[in-house]
């Protein structure tokens, strides 16, 4: 733009800088362009650009002059220059003192409202000129002690307003001075840009503020008052009195207008020291007299309550300050208190399942440090305490079924409650899987007992019921499963449960066992069921073995009482002592034409019949005539068939003929001629016992209702002693080859490795089967040691060497 | 000696003093270096020493006069023998310290082989001698070093041969005899306990850690760690002490 002003077309000049600034108006950031390369004038042209600068005030336009010197008299000698600016001296010395006089009178009318008489333009252009004029200084220390000697008067009505009204005097004040300082500032706008900044000192705005600050807000009179008045009103809203929310939010907002400093000193501490007080002595005062619920829900309510009035009237910042000073007095400092609260604390909601309660707890403690952690502990030693409760209880040890039902529903109790009340939170739900794998194990029980409540549902818990259910069922055993440490001898306990239900033909539901196996299977491993597999597939070959046989030798068989012969591969099934007995002679027949057939379909196999396994169905003929189907056992079985050729048989004379071990002699005729309503045989002398001296009869009498009979063995649902002690010497039998695999497999990685890393690397190895004892893990390493697998290191005896 | 002037005396005695050699190996070796010690020194280490000196005739003559008459070995009577001629008692524990020094591989028994070439090597050819060398025999057992070796040897020696582990009996006997020699206060309940809790073989492992466990862990047990890696039975002799009051706190009842 500079060279439209091309010294040969002087006549355009003019027109031309109109033009620039007319085009400059919707374009105001070439201003600074404009004013940096185009010198300015004198001042008596001032005038013929009034107009001009009228327009430009809007835009912060300074004053742009020009002035062209043009040597006109030659044409050859073009020569021309802009000469330097110079000041037009004021020849009038009162000048200075007269514009102030204006301005200083305006001011005053401003703060008396009666701006509307005002000349704005006139103002600012005498504000302009004193600037202009190098009269700023004093132009500046006029506004400050004309302001001040206004806000002194100010003051003073505002300390002489009476009690209530004394606020809102304030609140008024402070609007008009407002008012006043924004048109004080308009007019002195240009001193605001330039001589402030030049001079460094404080813009008009924040002048007024820092006046009002020192003179009102700050003074003797005011600044206690204030800041008593208005926590005073918080008090009292906090007591629950209504108060006028708009003249607190005002007067807040002036204190943040005069600087968060202001806002933080003079209202802000105070506030929070004030409440950080008042909720001690509340807090102290509830947790007297309140139960932990009706405590929480004060606390609840103060804490909205707290984060409701910084959003009507206070600093957005303050939120996180008040909420702590609650939070501490409140929460922190009562919480342990409140935890144990008896007959209301922690243990008692969690006993009564007061989710609301709980949740509040949660939400609240959640806020304070440890909070969490601390209910967490109560939760988890309560759970802990009333889980060993019920897995140590002698009276619960007698019914597995209700034992086990009673653990999922412990389980299904607290997982509700984190559920409802903690947010499903997983520290809590680590804290809960942790305690019950910690109670549960404490009964070396838990692993039959579980099993024992499987084959319940599987027999015939689950009849008639959907298979949805059916899975949610089998899912919370996998559940409690996954607790259990040891999980081989759960193993050992399902696969003799497992092999009764297959071969009494117990189970509900095929798909159902097939589920709980896959379940085991992604769980444990291929490993773990590949046995019990492997007795689902036996069942099934049993059944084609003996169409097979059937249709092989049918007519051979005549009318011999029909066969069912279970198969069982060695190993898979739980291993049994193989006591045979001595078979009736029609039995006998139809078993050895099966054995051979079967020898003679499969080469090199042995066979060997497990009579101590089998069912037999019976029919038989009573007195009158009255014809019954009998279910018993094998070994009843042979005894019954015994009366078929001689009454009044002695105990010895049974034993003699079938050589059925003693104890499970005992057992069946006990259930066939003690129990009533199944006594197919009678015995003499009565009595519940089986003596050896008694002697049996064929029980003529034998009524029943029913076509079939079942006569059960009495037998032990649960283990005995005895047995108990068996199946726990197995198990740790079975646990030594797998330990010493595991040794050896992490030695032969290893080469070199001391002894407490082998402890600790063999029990991760196990630990998802069951958790091994250091003290066997010690003696198996002895006996590799011994076998020579491993030796110990000659100069670290701690030290383990693999030998190859 | 008596012959030798009194520079080649000292040198003798200081050859004797350094290799162990008897005054007629250290002669011949001195002379044979023309007295110079270092050179004495290299013939003396170079060769199986003594060996050259010995008459295995004599040995041969020795061997035969213990020997079994029924097999090729000396058996417990040739053994009952030689000890009254060396006026030992068979169940002296030295008798454990020449069976090392002759490597025997079984109790109560020498075969040839043990028995000359041990004799050979302790350059041993007469009674005499034999009885000369039992007190410095029985010194080797206060040696920490020896003492372990001789240790670990007794229970290859001690146990029944083609067994693993040694017999509880024999090993209580074996160990009342060992730390008779060196002194460990808890033998007697070691081997009380043994007899009530354990009564099976015990293993090399558990037979060569309990002499570390003697030596490096402390009568009261006061610097005993479970986590120590001792033997299983060796952790259950520590509780079972414990149990029976034997150590309480660190002390011991009865001893001291």
């Amino acid at each position: 733009m500079p060279q439209n002003l091309d010294p040969a077309t002087p006549s355009l000049a003019n027109a031309a800088i109109c033009s620039i600034a007319a085009s400059l108006i919707p374009e105001p950031k070439n201003i600074a362009f404009i004013e940096a390369d185009v010198k300015v004038i004198t001042a008596n042209e001032s005038e013929t650009f009034e107009k001009f600068r009228n327009i430009n005030l809007g835009i912060n336009r300074t004053e742009i002059d020009i002035k062209f010197e043009l040597e006109m008299s030659s044409q050859k000698k073009k020569n021309f220059q802009i000469e330097a600016f110079k000041h037009r001296v004021v020849v009038d010395p009162k000048y200075a003192e007269k514009t102030w006089k204006i301005l200083e009178h305006a001011i005053h009318e401003i703060y008396n409202h009666n701006a509307s008489g005002l000349s704005f333009e006139e103002l600012y252009r005498n504000a302009y000129n004193m600037v202009l004029h190098k009269f700023g200084e004093k132009l500046y220390t006029g506004l400050v002690s004309t302001m001040t000697s206004h806000l002194k008067e100010i003051a003073l009505s505002i300390e002489a307003s009476q009690g209530a009204l004394f606020l809102e005097e304030l609140e008024r004040k402070w609007t008009e001075h407002n008012k006043a300082l924004q048109m004080i500032r308009d007019i002195l706008m240009y001193m605001d840009r330039t001589f402030i900044p030049s001079t460094h000192k404080t813009p008009v705005h924040e002048l007024g503020l820092n006046l009002w600050r020192d003179n009102i807000v700050h003074t003797i009179k005011i600044q206690t008052r204030l800041r008593d008045r208005l926590l005073e009103l918080v008090q009292r809203e906090r007591s629950g009195e209504v108060i006028d929310r708009g003249l607190m939010r005002n007067v807040i907002k002036m204190l943040m207008d005069l600087g968060s400093s202001v806002y933080q000193e003079d209202f802000e501490k105070p506030f929070l020291r004030l409440s950080a007080d008042f909720y001690r002595g509340e807090s102290q005062l509830f947790i007297e007299s309140c139960d932990c619920g009706d405590y929480l829900k004060k606390a609840e309510k103060r804490l909205n309550e707290e984060i409701e009035r910084v959003s009507h009237y206070l600093d957005a910042k303050s939120e996180v300050k008040i909420t702590n000073v609650v939070e501490k007095e409140m929460i922190e400092s009562q919480m342990t208190r409140l935890v144990h609260m008896e007959n209301s604390g922690l243990v008692n909601m969690l006993m009564n399942d007061k989710y609301d309660d709980l949740g509040r707890m949660y939400n609240l403690f959640r806020r304070v440090p440890n909070g969490l952690s601390l209910i967490r502990d109560v939760m988890t030693s309560h759970i802990r305490e009333t889980g060993k409760q019920l897995v140590t209880d002698p009276e619960r040890l007698k019914d597995p079924v209700d034992f086990v039902q009673r653990l999922l529903d412990e389980k299904d109790k607290n997982d509700k409650i984190i559920h409802l009340a903690f947010n499903n939170d997983k520290m809590f739900q680590n804290a809960l899987n942790s305690s019950f794998e910690h109670f549960i194990n404490l009964n070396v029980r838990s692993p039959e007992f579980i099993s024992l409540f499987v084959d319940d549902k599987l027999r015939k818990g689950l009849k008639g019921v959907s298979e949805e259910d059916v899975e949610t069922v089998l899912d919370k055993v996998m559940m409690l499963f996954r607790y259990l440490q040891e999980k081989d001898v759960f193993e050992k306990y399902y696969k003799q449960h497992l092999a009764k239900r297959l071969l009494s033909n117990k189970s509900v539901s095929e798909d159902a066992e097939r589920s709980l196996i896959l379940k085991l299977k992604t769980e444990c491993g291929y490993q773990f069921t590949s046995k019990l597999e492997g007795m689902f597939t036996d069942i099934k070959t049993s059944d084609d073995t003996m169409q097979g046989f059937y249709a092989a030798m049918g007519q051979e068989l005549g009318d011999s009482p029909s066969l069912a012969v279970h198969i069982l591969t060695t190993g898979s099934w739980p291993t049994q002592l193989t006591t045979t007995c001595n078979l009736p002679p029609e039995i006998l027949t139809v078993c050895d034409k099966f054995k051979t057939y079967y020898l003679g379909t499969h080469n090199g196999r042995r066979l060997t019949w497990q009579t101590n396994m089998g069912s037999a169905d019976i029919k038989a003929t009573f007195n009158k005539g009255q014809k019954h189907e009998l279910n018993v056992s094998t070994y009843q079985m042979c005894v019954l068939m015994l009366f078929n050729n001689g009454d009044g048989l002695s105990y010895t004379e049974i034993e003699q003929a079938t050589e059925i071990p003693t104890l499970e002699l005992k057992r069946c005729l006990q259930s066939l001629a003690c129990v009533k309503g199944k006594n197919v045989l009678r015995k003499e002398p009565m009595g519940k016992d089986i003596g050896e001296d008694d002697t049996f009869f064929f029980n003529d009498k034998f009524a029943s209702k029913f076509y079939k009979v079942k006569i059960g063995t009495v037998v032990a649902q649960k283990e005995s002693e005895p047995e108990k002690q068996e199946t726990r010497q197995r198990v740790e039998e079975d646990r030594k080859p797998q330990i010493e695999a595991a040794i050896v497999r992490i030695m032969k990685a290893r080469r070199v490795l001391d002894h407490n890393n082998i402890v600790a690397e063999v029990t991760k190895q196990l630990q998802s089967r069951f958790l091994p004892n250091p003290v066997v893990i010690k003696k198996r390493i002895e006996s590799l040691i011994e076998r020579e697998f491993l030796e110990r290191d000659k100069d670290d005896r701690k030290l383990y060497r693999y030998l190859a | 000696m008596n012959k030798l002037g009194r520079g080649h005396r000292d040198k003798v005695h200081q050859f004797m003093t350094i290799t162990g050699a008897g005054e007629k190996a250290a002669l011949t070796v001195l002379k044979a270096s023309d007295w110079h010690l270092d050179g004495a020194f290299d013939i003396f280490y170079r060769q199986p020493h003594a060996k050259s000196f010995i008459d295995v005739r004599h040995l041969e003559e020795l061997y035969n006069k213990y020997k079994d008459p029924y097999a090729d070995m000396i058996m417990a009577d040739g053994i009952s023998n030689l000890c009254t001629d060396l006026q030992v008692d068979p169940q002296d524990i030295v008798m454990l310290v020449v069976s090392w020094h002759m490597k025997a591989a079984t109790m109560c028994e020498f075969s040839k082989q043990e028995f000359v070439g041990g004799l050979q090597s302790l350059g041993i050819d007469s009674l005499e001698k034999f009885r000369e060398r039992i007190p410095s025999m029985r010194a080797e057992l206060q040696d920490d070093q020896k003492f372990k070796e001789i240790y670990n040897f007794a229970f290859g020696w001690a146990k029944e041969k083609g067994q693993k582990s040694l017999a509880l009996d024999t090993a209580i006997g074996m160990w009342q005899l060992l730390f008779e020699e060196n002194r460990w206060p808890l033998v007697d309940h070691w081997c009380q306990f043994l007899q009530a809790r354990h009564n099976k073989a015990i293993s090399r492992d558990t037979w060569s850690q309990l002499l570390e466990f003697a030596r490096s862990v402390d009568p009261t047990l006061s610097n005993y760690d479970a986590d120590g890696a001792w033997p299983y039975l060796i952790d259950e002799f520590v509780e079972y002490l414990n149990e029976n009051g034997i150590i309480q706190k660190g002390r011991m009842k009865e001893w001291l």
